[in-house]
């Protein structure tokens, strides 16, 4: 299975196991008998990849049909790209070791903006050309999915579609249709005009964008036989959903090394920065019954000493508590540890608490998001400062000494006073340590971490100018300083590099693409790592492209303005976002889901006309 | 005293680490549903040891990986249950109890192989036997403890015996080497012969550990 190349190349590179394939669980079919060849390829290394639970899914979907072999492919870091580039090594499927260039379908995930110039390496090093227009044969076809999809503009040119939503069922279909395009000897153009009629696709060939003399969006023109609007897909049915409990165990490390059990999809909260919080409506739980199943089982197949319950607001799962005993049955005399990530701190009660100490006790961390009541009533996070500070009572109390506090800055509405608000919560948390710690001599941590804020689209704060860098700068200077003398309390902010031409990619249109090759032109990859992340590059691919980064970032948008992600459907109405931006400037929140039904639009989603939950 | 394995490390399981190696036999032990003991401690993991590190890259058919069998699993279902849940390239052949203290391992038995895809130098085996006759040959070896970074050994006290044979495009070195305390990797030996005969350097090397011996040369379990 591994060629000769290969084996030459990977005793001079670091961590070679990434390259290898061949870990427990992996599908290793029979070419002969395979029919539609598919590489699942992350852009990022392997570690963050193998980490990515819906990557894992879709291995799964597809591999359980005979006719498809789907393998994985990452990007590799550097001193291993250069040596396959010195040995004309092209990108190839961890399973086969076949190059990727030779296979049906090429599927990018995409997560994150910083990934992209990725996505360039790594066509490059298949030995494709970047551009769906200069890729003229039939196949590989190359296809995105995942979050970035909501607004995919900037790698349109490279990508020749983009699937919107929960991949589970779209990609065998967009496969079968492949396969009958492929077998009938369909033209390109004529498959992705018949692609685009699949619910969740979209073809960005088939839209042209019209720029206004002042650089502004007019239109996104669609061309003759593309849909007027593009909707995401959802799985309907949690309990039918596909759930890897037979996934592959890494023989390396990898981030996050643990069994992942996801709870539910969309989030109640309505928090109005937050782009998964939208995108993901409507919610939909897997039964606690099936969980604990699946729970057991993935543990018992992997040999994973460590579960994680993974949802976007863990604690909203409504019967967490008697999930969380089943499992601990399980776990606790195996010495598996249980752990929750996400957990708000108004909802981390005494009970919670008990059973995630049974086993292993994990670091605590909460997102308020804002200092104040006001600024968090503004951006509908909901959580009330009596309730944080009642959780870090419980936790303290039970003998947690270190919590770590979430913090964004730069929030539409933000004022001095939320800045030096998050002073103030954090010494509270620490008054609450000093008078409920049952043992004050080992200390306490508390680590208060500021991001920037990033307007995303498809959020209420989608119209948003992020705040200048100066001034980002000047309210972390503020914080900073308000912070120096607790000597208890920790204060971390992030570089405001990566944020800033997140803002500008996240909300970014066709034009960046020449950036984004530019910048892969000249080095750029990788760029979510410190080691190879030059801020420079970009600022001069911005300005080789004649394009100013702060008219995507720092720019507030009419009411009016065309968006680039203007044909995509998340099922929630703009109508809806726009008032809860405005409710945002009277600074008014809005209940969540469960307590009733703001009318988002996300409900028409789910065909058995059934609620949210 | 504790269980041991003895297992192959070969294809794509080549590259593991010696750490990654041994959380894998960890899960795979959970995986096979094959009872093992556990660390004391506060925080208890299950035990396994292996008895000589492995360099990644290379292949081996008598690695020995030391464990705690617990009731209900029998020696003679452990290879194949182990095997069945273990990454490719991992194949557990036995297990037992042991009966010799790992200090009794004194020598590994290495093969080379130099790889001469254009067709191996005739003048090639004379120097390689050349060089494993010397007195004495010093050889830089890296070390985190030395200030300099790296410390002198002379490998030709390390290596008890040796034969060379050869095809058209490869030259086999079969040498046995010393285990531990100090142990020799054969990459010293490698690297010896490319700095030594530099025109005689080979494409590539595989090194692949045939079997562990005892002071007496004989297999070891």
């Amino acid at each position: 299975m591994m060629n000769r190349t290969l084996e030459h190349i990977l005793p001079k590179v670091q961590k070679p196991a990434r390259y290898t394939g061949g870990e427990y669980n992996a599908v290793v079919k029979n070419k002969g008998e395979v029919d539609i060849r598919y590489a699942l390829c992350f852009p990022d290394t392997y570690e963050i990849g193998m980490s990515n639970l819906g990557c894992r899914i879709l291995y799964g979907v597809m591999n359980e049909r005979h006719d498809i072999w789907c393998e994985r492919c990452f990007a590799p870091w550097g001193d291993m790209e250069e040596e396959m580039r010195r040995e004309g090594l092209l990108l190839y499927g961890l399973e086969s070791g076949d190059p990727i260039a030779e296979f049906d379908i090429i599927g990018f995930s995409l997560g994150y903006e910083m990934a992209y110039t990725n996505v360039l390496n790594m066509l490059d090093l298949a030995g494709l050309p970047l551009r769906s227009a200069e890729r003229t044969d039939f196949f590989p076809l190359v296809v995105a999915g995942g979050t970035c999809c909501y607004n995919p503009e900037p790698l349109a040119p490279f990508v020749d579609f983009f699937v919107l939503g929960e991949g589970e069922e779209v990609t065998l279909e967009y496969i079968d249709l492949y396969r009958q395009a492929r077998d009938e000897g369909w033209s390109k153009e004529e498959f992705l005009l018949e692609a685009a009629r699949i619910e969740g696709i979209y073809v960005p060939s088939l839209y042209e964008p019209v720029y206004r003399p002042d650089g502004i969006l007019g239109e996104v023109k669609a061309l003759e036989g593309a849909p007027e609007m593009v909707g995401k897909r959802i799985i309907q049915d949690m309990d039918k959903a596909y759930f890897p409990v037979k996934t592959i165990i890494p023989s390396t490390e990898i981030v996050h090394d643990r069994v992942m059990l996801e709870l539910f999809r969309g989030c109640i909260r309505g928090c109005r920065f937050c782009q998964a919080g939208y995108v993901y409506r409507p919610v939909r739980s897997r039964s606690p019954e099936l969980l604990a199943q699946y729970g057991k089982a993935s543990c018992e197949d992997s040999g994973y000493q460590e579960m994680t319950l993974s949802s976007l607001s863990s604690t909203d799962y409504p019967e967490l508590l008697p999930l969380c005993d089943e499992l601990l049955d399980y776990c606790a005399p195996r010495d598996i540890g249980l752990s929750l990530p996400s957990l708000r701190a108004d909802t981390f009660s005494m009970s919670l608490m008990e059973r995630l100490q049974r086993v292993r006790r994990g670091g605590l961390t909460f997102a308020p998001e804002a200092g104040t009541q006001r600024l968090r009533d503004a951006i509908n996070k909901n959580l009330r400062e009596e309730d944080l500070l009642q959780s870090c009572r419980t936790a303290f109390a039970g003998g947690w000494s270190g919590v770590k506090l979430y913090f964004m800055l730069g929030l539409p509405t933000e004022t001095d006073e939320d800045v030096l608000g998050i002073a103030d919560l954090a010494r509270k948390v620490y008054f609450t340590w000093r008078e409920y710690s049952p043992n004050k001599a080992r200390g306490v941590r508390i680590t208060v971490s500021t991001s920037w804020f990033v307007p995303k689209p498809h959020t209420a704060f989608q119209w948003e100018g992020q705040i200048t860098a100066e001034e980002y700068q000047r309210r972390v200077s503020l914080l900073r300083d308000a912070l120096r003398r607790d000597k208890s309390i920790t204060y971390n902010w992030h570089d405001p590099q990566t944020s800033y031409l997140e803002a500008v990619l996240s909300r970014g249109d066709r034009r960046l693409a020449d950036v984004l090759e530019w910048v892969w032109e000249h080095g750029g990859k990788m760029d979510s790592w410190t080691e190879y992340f030059d801020y420079q590059r970009w600022l001069d691919g911005l300005a080789a492209c004649g394009l100013n980064g702060d008219f995507y970032a720092n720019r507030e948008r009419e009411r009016s303005e065309v968006f680039p992600w203007c044909r995509i459907d998340t099922g929630v109405d703009t109508g809806f976002l726009w008032h809860e931006r405005e409710l945002c400037y009277a600074s008014t929140s809005t209940p969540d889901c469960r307590t009733r039904c703001s009318g988002c639009g996300a409900n028409k989603l789910l065909t058995g006309g059934g609620r949210c939950g | 005293m504790a269980d041991r394995l003895l297992f192959t490390k070969a294809g794509r399981a080549r590259y593991i680490s010696h750490l990654d190696l041994m959380r894998t036999f960890q899960r795979a032990f959970a995986r096979a549903k094959i009872s093992i003991k556990h660390t004391e401690g506060f925080n208890p993991h299950p035990f396994v040891s292996i008895a000589l590190p492995l360099s990644v890259g290379y292949s081996s058919q008598c690695e020995i990986l030391e464990f705690g069998l617990l009731e209900g699993t029998s020696y003679e279902e452990v290879p194949a249950r182990l095997t069945a849940a273990m990454p490719e390239g991992i194949t557990v052949h036995d297990c037992y109890p042991a009966e010799r203290k790992l200090k009794e391992l004194c020598y590994v038995n290495y093969i080379m192989t130099f790889d001469y895809p254009e067709g191996r130098p005739q003048e090639s085996e004379p120097a390689m036997a050349a060089l494993l006759s010397r007195e004495r040959m010093a050889v830089r070896k890296k070390s985190n403890k030395a200030k300099a970074g790296f410390t002198e050994v002379d490998i030709i006290p390390l290596i008890r015996s040796w034969c060379i044979e050869c095809q058209s495009d490869t030259m086999m070195v079969d040498m046995v080497t010393s285990a531990q305390n100090p142990g020799l990797n054969p990459e010293l030996v490698r690297a010896a012969f490319c700095a030594e005969y530099p025109e005689y350097a080979p494409d590539f090397v595989t090194f692949h550990r045939r079997d562990v011996l005892d002071g007496e040369g004989k297999t070891f379990r």
